[in-house]
């Protein structure tokens, strides 16, 4: 795993924080580093903490430390579980998970490799999502779920950040420097911080 | 008493068979490997007079496949004449009022105390 962490400015001039961490799928087998997403997840929830502020009522100062920790830590969680179980393994690129906080809003985006069959497939749903209501499709697939099996736990992940914890989400699909029969799918998940506690960094 | 228990979590069926306490971080990695919660869960189907009881309070940390497991469990619930079922949640805890009210929409009856 590598590190990088900088306080930087932004293209609008507002500074910013960000950290990224990168996974290289293949010296681990998944089961083994299965663990390591939630200790990564975790450790960018505590890590935005400090970047929040201090000065105000402790309780609610507490509390929104609280609720900002869990979303970020569940969000991370998320697009790293969906990254591990899809990203191409015979491509040499490592999964990569980057945070960036600003005064507005936090961003968790999570980069992996793809096939372009699968990515077809990813953005056929990301299509389908723009179309409907979140809370509704997330309804929809776990009653699916309930009778056909796994076909559609991922997209469940997906629909919970947006339909449980309202955040914004974006996608890039990019083609692969080297690799023709592979791209890199980024997946953007946004939280307004006034949106999620009323708190600004 | 039954019990599953893992790195980071514990879940324990109790002498009564209707009442399923969940403690720790959930973060199984898919329908598989929650099959065998799902399997304790449903063992407490069988008597409509007593209401099952999932305690939630102390799970701090449940991921998506987590929840859709749960989503499963109230759905086969749902689906059987007499199940009652009600789920003890804490505010102290982030992600129980932001995930648990799907669960209700899906299991309209379903009862959720959150202290």
């Amino acid at each position: 795993m590598t590190t990088s962490q900088s306080p930087v400015s932004s293209p609008e001039g507002h500074e910013c924080e960000y950290l990224t961490l990168a996974f290289s799928p293949s010296s681990a087998p998944l089961r083994s580093r299965w663990r390591n997403n939630g200790l990564s997840a975790d450790f960018l929830g505590d890590y935005v903490t400090t970047f929040l502020p201090t000065e105000g009522d402790v309780g609610l100062l507490a509390s929104r430390q609280k609720e900002i920790k869990h979303a970020v830590s569940y969000l991370a969680n998320e697009l790293l579980e969906n990254a591990m179980k899809y990203h191409q393994r015979d491509v040499s690129i490592p999964i990569r998970i980057h945070l960036e906080l600003t005064s507005h809003d936090i961003t968790v985006s999570v980069s992996n490799g793809i096939s372009v069959s699968q990515a077809q497939i990813y953005q056929a749903f990301v299509a389908h999502l723009s179309d409907g209501n979140a809370e509704e499709l997330l309804l929809k697939q776990q009653e699916e779920n309930a009778m056909h099996g796994e076909a559609h736990v991922s997209a469940l992940g997906l629909l919970t950040m947006i339909s449980d914890y309202d955040a914004q989400l974006n996608w890039r699909f990019e083609a692969h420097p080297a690799h023709r029969e592979s791209m890199i799918v980024t997946t953007f998940a946004v939280l307004a911080l006034n949106a999620v506690t009323g708190a600004s960094a | 008493m039954k019990n599953i228990n893992g790195e980071s979590f514990e879940i324990r069926l109790e002498d009564d068979n209707a009442t399923v306490v969940f403690k720790g971080a959930l973060r199984l990695s898919g329908t598989e490997d929650y099959a065998p919660i799902l399997d304790m869960l449903k063992t407490t189907m069988v008597d409509s007079d007593t209401p099952i009881v999932l305690d939630l309070r102390e799970l701090n940390f449940l991921n998506s496949s987590g929840i859709t497991m749960l989503s499963r469990f109230v759905i086969e619930a749902r689906d059987r004449t007499g199940i009652k079922v009600q789920i003890l949640a804490s505010e102290a805890v982030p992600w129980h009022a932001r995930s648990l009210k799907n669960l209700q929409r899906l299991m309209p009856s379903l009862s959720i105390c959150l202290s």
